[in-house]
């Protein structure tokens, strides 16, 4: 039979394919909140608490998501390498902005990759999240500016 | 082997967004007459009608930051920023929507420490129409639509 498949063209495949890059962000989140709380004083540690539950979440939501379509479930990596090392509050909170603005990118590309309305949803759902905890990460981190007009998308 | 570096998303690249909206453009120009070179980017005349509606919305929220620093002068000058960013998520929703013509009411937001309450609302608003818009769009369409919300999100919270 012969594939009819226009080049390019959006279907199931490339959605499922940036849910699992989605996905693949939350991994990487939900491990790089860990060294975000380890690098920050038991004080300041609650933000990184709370976005690495937050990144559980939907790194659950998407997981069940994709098996439920007999679709590729990506595990997480035993280890991801930092950007830059991370040794002091300042550097956790620019690792924070690092993490944030990954899963930013990966859930707009779900948005641009989609065909069912419900992942959209799921999409747009997820995306503020990130932005609004990059937000927070950007001020403690000293980066100008604190607030991004295009998350995920390139400058 | 080395370990996955951070982050592992894959993204969006400079060059598919460029391919996409360019796309689009053509097939806005075009009034939907002829197929798009993409196919990614085949806009129905609903989800044309739609943007040029979300152009508006941004315009009404580029005037409320201009109308929220007449009203109250020391919060015009700590939102410049997240003004200028406004105006630039305009500019990128007319170049995706280029036969949109917005002239929004004024708004007129109450005068003194009540404008920051009333901005916040006008930035919500917005964000909340973008994002409704991005679920009824798709392709690059639903990726800027989304973006935007986003931004508009952490807008919000940094002005909380």
């Amino acid at each position: 039979m012969a594939d009819d498949k226009v080049p390019g063209a959006l279907d199931k495949g490339t959605e499922n394919a940036a849910l699992s890059g989605a996905l693949a962000a939350e991994h990487a989140a939900v491990w790089g909140y860990g060294v975000v709380g380890a690098a920050l004083g038991e004080a300041a540690r609650q933000p990184a608490e709370d976005a690495e539950a937050a990144h559980r979440t939907v790194r659950d939501q998407v997981s069940e998501l994709l098996a439920g379509r007999k679709a590729d479930v990506v595990d997480s990596k035993g280890a991801y390498a930092l950007p830059f090392p991370v040794l002091s509050a300042v550097d956790a909170a620019a690792l924070g902005v690092v993490l944030e603005d990954g899963v930013a990118k990966a859930w707009v590309r779900v948005l641009d990759q989609s065909v069912e309305r419900s992942t959209r949803e799921l999409a747009v759902g997820v995306l503020s999240a990130p932005e609004v905890r990059a937000v927070g990460w950007r001020v403690a981190a000293g980066k100008s500016p604190v607030t991004a007009p295009f998350p995920g998308l390139p400058d | 082997m080395s370990p996955t570096s951070i982050p592992s998303s894959p993204g969006f690249s400079r060059r598919t967004l460029f391919a996409a909206s360019a796309a689009g453009l053509a097939v806005l120009v075009a009034g939907c007459s002829s197929p798009p070179a993409d196919p990614r980017e085949q806009v129905t005349s609903k989800q044309a009608d739609q943007l040029a509606a979300q152009v508006a919305v941004q315009a009404t929220l580029v005037a409320a930051f201009a109308a929220a620093g007449s009203a109250d002068p020391a919060l015009g000058a700590e939102v410049t920023e997240l003004a200028s960013q406004a105006d630039a998520q305009l500019t990128r929703l007319k170049a995706a929507s280029p036969g949109s013509s917005a002239s929004p009411p004024a708004p007129a937001p109450p005068a003194g420490p009540d404008a920051r309450g009333w901005l916040r609302t006008q930035i919500t608003a917005a964000a909340d129409s973008h994002a409704t818009a991005a679920v009824d769009q798709s392709g690059a369409r639903a990726a800027l639509l989304g973006s935007i919300a986003a931004g508009l999100r952490g807008q919000d919270g940094r002005l909380a």
